[in-house]
């Protein structure tokens, strides 16, 4: 008999402790893992995160007519992991403490960032985003920086002439 | 009795090949003929347990179907692991189950997915392909892709042999268990004279998602862990861990400690979750929702905890292969350990009184009955095994993460019933709080990523936590270009569920939801029952749930 009193006791001092969501906010803490969302001021669309995306929930395309490259998130797809925020060079994507994604149009459930692209100075293919070759050109030595102006077969063709030079 | 490691190789050397592949883990190639004789000795004389059978299509590596036969071996902290070649052109092995009748699930997925044939199989039915899968469809053989099984099951779906079956039989499939939008479809059949059940049949994979074909086909080997958090909707940081461990430790990486005791955290975070998830479960069913709110509103402290550590109350996200993503600062291991303290103290007077109470204990002591022999046939896992008196927990005996570096307890019970899974259940939660502190208090600095990840292809590794609701084994085989080229995860309850068959046998009929969730199958409240009167030959169907309520009254 005293178990059960002591369970009744427990639970008349525990009282209500449903909380009135959504009327009354839920805290969530920090570093929590909410929806994620891309800064298009810092994406240069290099699509780090599409390729670590487990769920394929970012993708990337790329518009040859307009010469356009698009990272697209799909938050339907999203399992809220934050590889993309790992990968990013930029810190462009990161993940919020947002929860409530709960819509009546799937069109809400997306993010387009839409990027210019570069197009090779020899053959005229857009290559990679403008932002993606100023971002490498940090990093690459002022002497070579013109061959960031070429698509990847250009410039596999042109550095393989310049070898050839050396060779001579 | 205790037999030396030495012995246990050199009892084998003699079947074959013995080849050491990681630490205290060990390849044996043996023939077929031999399968039978090898087996028999780990289970049933070494001491060892029959764990997991998987089955490879290794046709494009060395021309060959693969069987492999998971045992471990407790008291020496082994895992050997019994291979055979199966015949390409012709796919048969002597079957093991007429000698471990655990194994008898393992060999008809084997038989599903590969197509192998398993001699004297006393029923190599379909386990897991649904009835109107086309005959000679084996979806896990390498030459059967995801595109081409989409056309090969969209073309074959008309003159199915299931479909056929239903209309000269004239029954239909009822949606309920079988649908599969609702989340764990179990599906048992109770064979009831008057309130006592008499025979139960289950039918389960009604939700089989192939995710292992995904795996294998799509996901790159760094992807695979997300998938693998998601086989569980209870317990899959495990899975996680387990899948990282197994690749860890076939390509050799070493994981730096400080990563290893975070993962050890999170996974007694999980267990205490888990179990008491289970408890509010338990009373739910036998009508004690005082019980089943107070333990649940204790468990949110814990889910707090979790979302705290890692940005999430489920699914963590927190394993790659090599390692952690997050690390943990002193003012999290303070807002843990303040939350433990009162978790414990909060524990120890309301959960300690509830076991106590007189209905609880006389509906549940002597009640779902699981004898030790019973058990090591079956080779059950985890509490059920405990409860039945078998020793065995995979933290202690094949130590992993970072349990090598504390102290702890495994309870064991003799009797076998539903009672003593809870005690087992019980004692492991205070264990788990007095793991948590240990670890948090003597966490070591340093990295929490090794420095370099390098895969080599085509090496074995095998990944074995304990998860809440038992072992768990992971078999993977690395390949090529950042791939998987067979992963295999075995669940705890796999093992577990065909028990059940056994306890509800001679118990009555209000008694079979508590008896159910003992082995605690990731248990929902869309469970279907079908009772059927042998004397009157009447067939309802019922909720679980409802089952519970009306046996309240």
């Amino acid at each position: 008999m005293s178990a059960r009193l002591h369970i009744l006791k427990e639970a008349l001092r525990t009282g209500v402790v449903t909380k009135k969501y959504p009327y009354e906010p839920v805290k969530v803490p920090e570093g929590f893992r909410g929806k994620p969302s891309i800064d298009v001021e810092k994406c240069i669309g290099c699509g780090a995160c599409v390729n670590v995306c487990p769920p394929n929930a970012l993708s990337a395309e790329i518009d040859l007519n307009k010469s356009v490259k698009r990272i697209i998130l799909f938050l339907g797809k999203c399992i809220f992991c934050g590889r993309c925020q790992d990968a990013c060079p930029t810190e462009a994507i990161k993940l919020t403490r947002e929860f409530e994604l709960s819509t009546l149009t799937t069109n809400d459930l997306y993010q387009v960032v839409e990027l210019k692209m570069a197009k090779c100075e020899i053959c005229g293919k857009p290559y990679a985003t403008i932002r993606q070759v100023l971002f490498t050109a940090k990093s690459v030595p002022k002497d070579q920086r013109p061959l960031l102006l070429l698509c990847s077969e250009c410039r596999s063709k042109v550095s393989a002439k310049y070898i050839s030079y050396a060779r001579w | 009795m205790h037999i030396s490691t030495t012995k246990i190789l050199d009892s084998l050397s003699k079947y074959g090949k013995i080849e050491k592949v990681h630490e205290n883990t060990y390849f044996v190639e043996v023939s077929a003929d031999k399968v039978r004789e090898v087996s028999e000795i780990l289970h049933w004389k070494l001491g060892g347990h029959f764990s997991v059978t998987v089955g490879s299509d290794e046709r494009p590596i060395n021309g060959y179907f693969k069987v492999y036969h998971v045992f471990l071996m407790d008291k020496q902290k082994l895992s050997i692991i019994v291979h055979v070649k199966v015949n390409p052109v012709v796919p048969k092995l002597p079957s093991i189950t007429p000698i471990i009748p655990g194994a008898n699930w393992h060999e008809r997925e084997v038989h599903d997915f590969f197509g192998i044939f398993f001699e004297d199989h006393p029923n190599l039915e379909r386990l897991i392909l649904p009835y109107d899968w086309p005959k000679g469809v084996y979806p896990l053989r390498k030459d059967v892709s995801i595109r081409g099984l989409r056309s090969k099951l969209l073309k074959n779906n008309a003159e199915s042999e299931g479909k056929r079956k239903a209309e000269e039989e004239g029954y239909i499939v009822p949606i309920g268990p079988y649908h599969p939008a609702l989340h764990e479809p179990e599906y048992f059949e109770l064979y009831v004279d008057g309130e006592k059940i008499v025979d139960a049949k289950y039918k389960g994979f009604h939700v089989h998602r192939g995710i292992e074909k995904v795996a294998e086909e799509k996901l790159t080997i760094n992807q695979i862990p997300f998938i693998a958090e998601r086989i569980c909707g209870i317990c899959g940081y495990t899975h996680n861990v387990a899948y990282c461990q197994a690749v860890e430790n076939a390509a050799g990486i070493e994981v730096p400690l400080r990563a290893k005791y975070i993962r050890s955290i999170l996974l007694e975070i999980e267990r205490i979750h888990s179990h008491l998830l289970w408890f509010g479960v338990l009373f739910h069913l036998l009508g004690f929702d005082t019980g089943f709110m107070m333990t649940w509103l204790i468990r949110e402290k814990i889910m707090d905890l979790a979302e705290v550590l890692t940005g999430n109350r489920k699914n963590y996200g927190l394993n790659l292969v090599g390692g952690v993503r997050r690390d943990i600062n002193s003012e999290k291991i303070e807002f843990s350990l303040k939350t433990l303290n009162y978790v414990e103290t909060k524990l120890r007077s309301v959960l300690d009184k509830m076991l106590k109470l007189k209905e609880v204990i006389s509906r549940t002591k002597n009640i779902g009955l699981l004898n030790r022999n019973e058990a090591k046939k079956l080779s059950v896992v985890g509490p059920v095994a405990r409860a039945s008196g078998i020793d065995t927990d995979v933290r202690k005996h094949h130590p992993y993460a970072a349990y090598s570096e504390v102290e702890f307890k495994v309870p064991v019970y003799d009797e076998g019933d539903v009672y003593s899974r809870a005690l087992v259940r019980y004692d492991e939660v205070f264990e788990s709080i007095n793991i948590l502190k240990q670890l948090l208090k003597n966490i070591p600095k340093g990295n929490i990523m090794a420095d370099e990840v390098k895969i080599p292809e085509y090496r074995k590794g095998l990944g074995l936590t304990e998860a809440p609701r038992g072992e768990n084994v992971h078999l993977v085989i690395t390949g090529r270009d950042n791939k998987i080229y067979r992963w295999r995860p075995r669940a705890p309850s796999y093992n577990n569920i065909p028990s059940t068959l056994i306890m509800l046998k001679g118990e009555n009929l209000a008694d079979a939801p508590a008896i159910i969730a003992s082995i605690d199958p990731c248990f929902s409240c869309t469970d279907h029952l079908v009772i059927i009167d042998i004397k009157r030959n009447i067939k309802r169907r019922i909720r679980l749930k409802e089952l519970a309520r009306r046996r309240q009254c």
